[in-house]
């Protein structure tokens, strides 16, 4: 891959939002012991015994977009619209929500991951269309149930206009958005991208992990957006912008599991060898690997899967953070998150949630892994 | 920069199972506008869709591959084995890491997740069945394909509304060009269901009977069905198998409206630069065009934009354009993979499909429609138009083999 550059960070998470915020977060190990499940504001879950979620905390979007054409918007939408103009004020592309120069719409563009879409649109109009009659639901809605409404609203209201792309490989999207990014950089398709994921809490989102026992098992749910801005290394050196880390390789891995009954599957091979993709991507070798930003989330099986394989290609004493101990399962957001603790990494924030290993005193290279719960896994390399 | 063959193409439609029964129904003229049949829309006042009705999931997928797929993906699976035949490869040659799935779709699975919200909204959170919640989810349609041909590269859903076809396809030419992956199987997949039916009515969006693109008393689209999928690989792993090519995928061009959600820009400033691109990005220049298979919806504000595209880029060379729209109606995030498919039969066939009940001529939409019967033409390059909700616009360009220019030699865009 040709490296490109990450030269913002835009956060709506449980523990801060903004760059600066979600840093000190990170580091705060005060927090990682009170881990921030809340009780849940999105939804009414008086029917769930202990609900709790790392939900954004008293997110308000008018602070950041004012509040005007926000009323039809769901939850989704507004994390994902607030982080895309965090990412991009943060990169210096925007200043007070205008495009700073040589920056402009048509060179600045949206690739963004999201597993589940909008459940709150589409159970919202499902009950509508049971309950009451299909001819009553509200069109003003309908657009929200769409898997890449979020997305297309990014460009609506950023004015980015050089191409918009959603992706949706679960828990590994948002590194794979990573690999989109790349392509239509390298191509000249757009001078600099917002690339990262959102999933937002819903109902239906915390019914299927509580019906499927995820969440005893350790696990809990977040929500959040992370939009990085990631652009051309000549663009950046253009425009003087900062250089918060680059992006060098990335690798990704599909495994099947043998038993044909089977759906859900934590594959250590698949992680295996999505991290030497990535590694021979980005023409480094396994020993110059300094640290591990994981998707390690309380899953166990997914949890031994994605240690061991990290393990085996980097060795036992890597050092190997979980940033999902503070900011819960965040899906199709999560590797956006991983990759925005990588950042702070090699920035000199150390993250409180270390699993295993200790990190050098400068950190040079981080690696971000994500495990698929289908058999399918992707890894991203960064550095200074 | 390599070169990037089609090799395979396989099409679950109204019209048809199979390349050969789908463009040769597309070549009459042939309607799959019918009553809807799998839920009751008479409510809405609107009853005709792109159903399919002679698709039975157990003629193309193992018991097991059934009971784990909603019917969107069976229908892509159909799809997959379809092209995999048609590119005369043994199914084993794709087993490994070389092999990537890009699947493009709008709602995936909508047939699970309204049996889990109707479940849940009649018997509350306890009547949710936990067999049937790892079914949901569009990340699955990929992961499905994979699963059952041995793929074990990338498994990527491209969510990209109504264009989602083309993004699969283009992406899938990008990881070949960027030599993440030998072989691509890509395409999309979309199924008739009830709350997008509903939301596309009370939108406006939908005409009461049947969908007349560019046609001056057009009344809008008609929802329909379907999956398309192709076999694209490396001109390399083609030649090395002795394949016999069908088509190459010249490049793609990608742009946003960032205007409004559902309407396109009005002086479709955007989908011009997406057509624009794809001519760059293939090398070529418009007067190459032959054929442009349109995004033709047949809504009002559609048409417009999209006739404005063709007299933009083409300025007074009127190209034929058509759309399939008016036979199989609206297939969603299938609707330009199916297109696609047809794209590549033009190509072969030099056939270029017909827009049936093209009536009266709309003044406002001055192109040259293949009006109601198919035409024989010069089928060297032909363009695929899609415009999709979100303001997305993907315009990707298809080719005879040896006519475009060396991928290596195209300069690439300076952004």
């Amino acid at each position: 891959m040709t490296p490109h550059i990450i030269t913002g960070l835009g956060v709506c998470s449980a523990i801060g939002t903004g760059r600066e915020a979600f840093f000190r977060a990170l580091e705060n190990p005060t927090l990682l012991r009170n881990a921030p499940r809340r009780k849940v504001e999105s939804f009414d879950a008086s029917q769930y015994d202990d609900a709790a979620i790392a939900e954004v905390p008293d997110f308000d979007p008018a602070k950041y977009l004012g509040d005007k054409g926000l009323r039809t918007l769901d939850r989704l939408t507004k994390l994902l619209v607030v982080a895309t103009r965090l990412g991009a004020t943060d990169a210096g592309l925007k200043k007070d929500n205008l495009y700073v120069p040589p920056a402009t719409p048509d060179g600045v563009g949206v690739v963004c991951s999201n597993a589940y879409g909008s459940l709150e649109a589409i159970t919202e109009l499902d009950r509508v269309a049971k309950l009451e009659d299909a001819r009553y639901i509200n069109p003003a809605k309908f657009p929200n149930t769409v898997a890449n409404s979020a997305s297309g609203y990014a460009s609506i209201w950023e004015e980015m206009r050089a191409l918009n792309v959603a992706v949706s490989d679960g828990n590994c999207g948002a590194l794979d958005a990573i690999a989109c990014a790349d392509v239509h950089l390298a191509n000249g398709r757009a001078d600099a991208i917002l690339v990262g994921g959102a999933e937002a809490a819903s109902e239906a989102l915390y019914l299927a992990f509580h019906r499927l026992g995820m969440l005893e098992a350790g696990a809990f749910l977040g929500e959040g957006a992370v939009m990085l801005a990631m652009e051309r290394a000549d663009f950046a050196t253009k425009r003087g912008a900062k250089r918060l880390a680059e992006i060098v390789g990335f690798g990704t891995a599909f495994d099947a599991p043998e038993n044909e009954t089977q759906m859900i599957f934590a594959s250590t091979d698949a992680m295996k060898r999505a991290i030497a993709a990535a590694l021979e991507d980005a023409s480094m070798r396994a020993g110059e690997v300094d640290v591990v930003a994981s998707g390690v989330s309380g899953l166990k099986p997914f949890d031994m899967a994605e240690l061991g394989a990290i393990c085996d290609v980097l060795g036992e004493d890597v050092c190997v953070a979980a940033p999902k101990a503070l900011v819960g399962e965040t899906l199709g957001a999560g590797g956006a998150m991983a990759l925005a603790c990588a950042v702070g990494w090699l920035g000199g924030i150390t993250p409180s949630a270390v699993q295993s290993g200790s990190a050098p005193d400068r950190v040079r290279t981080a690696l971000v892994t994500s495990m698929g719960y289908y058999g399918n896994a992707s890894a991203v390399l960064l550095r200074v | 920069m390599k070169r990037v063959f089609i090799t395979g193409v396989g099409v679950v439609s109204s019209i048809g199972l199979g390349r050969r029964a789908f463009f040769d129904a597309l070549a009459r003229g042939q309607s799959g506008i019918t009553p809807v049949e799998s839920f009751d829309a008479a409510p809405l006042g609107r009853e005709f869709a792109g159903e399919i009705k002679d698709f039975k999931v157990e003629d193309h997928l193992t018991a097991a591959e059934a009971r784990r797929s909603g019917r969107c993906s069976a229908m892509s699976l159909a799809a997959m084995r379809m092209a995999v035949a048609d590119a005369g490869i043994a199914p084993e040659k794709l087993r490994g890491p070389r092999t990537s799935v890009v699947l493009g779709t709008t709602m995936g699975e909508a047939d699970v997740i309204a049996n889990l919200d109707h479940a849940w909204i009649a018997g509350g959170h306890g009547a949710v069945r936990r067999t049937l919640l790892p079914k949901y989810g569009s990340t699955l349609l990929p992961i499905h394909l994979a699963r059952a041909i041995g793929a074990q590269g990338m498994v990527l859903t491209m969510p990209a509304a109504c264009a989602a076809g083309n993004y699969a396809i283009g992406f899938g030419v990008d990881l070949i060009r960027s030599g993440r992956a030998d072989v691509v199987i890509a395409g999309a997949a979309e199924m008739l269901q009830q709350l997008q039916f509903s939301g596309f009515v009370r939108l406006g969006a939908v005409s009461p009977h049947r969908c007349q693109p560019f046609d001056l008393n057009r009344q809008g689209l008609i929802v329909g069905e379907g999956a398309g999928l192709l076999i694209l690989e490396s001109e390399a792993h083609a030649v090395k198998r002795n394949a016999a090519v069908q088509a190459e995928v010249g490049g793609y061009g990608l742009t946003c409206d960032g205007y409004h959600i559902t309407r396109p820009h009005p002086e479709a400033a955007g989908s011009v630069g997406a057509m624009r691109r794809a001519l760059e990005h293939s090398g070529i220049g418009p007067e190459m065009v032959d054929f442009v298979n349109a995004h033709g919806t047949g809504t009002r504000a559609n048409d417009l934009a999209e006739a404005k595209v063709m007299s933009d880029v083409f300025g007074g060379r009127r190209v034929p354009i058509s759309s399939m729209k008016s036979m199989i109606g609206h297939c969603m995030g299938a609707a330009s993979a199916l297109e696609a498919v047809a794209c590549v039969m033009t190509l072969e066939t030099g056939i270029y499909p017909p827009t049936i009940g093209y009536e009266t001529p709309d003044p406002q939409c001055d192109v040259d429609v293949v009006a109601n019967t198919a035409r024989k033409g010069k089928a060297d390059v032909v363009l695929n138009n899609s415009l999709a909700f979100g303001g997305y616009n993907a315009v990707a360009c298809f080719a005879r083999p040896g006519v475009l220019p060396d991928p290596a030699q195209v300069k690439r865009r300076a952004a």
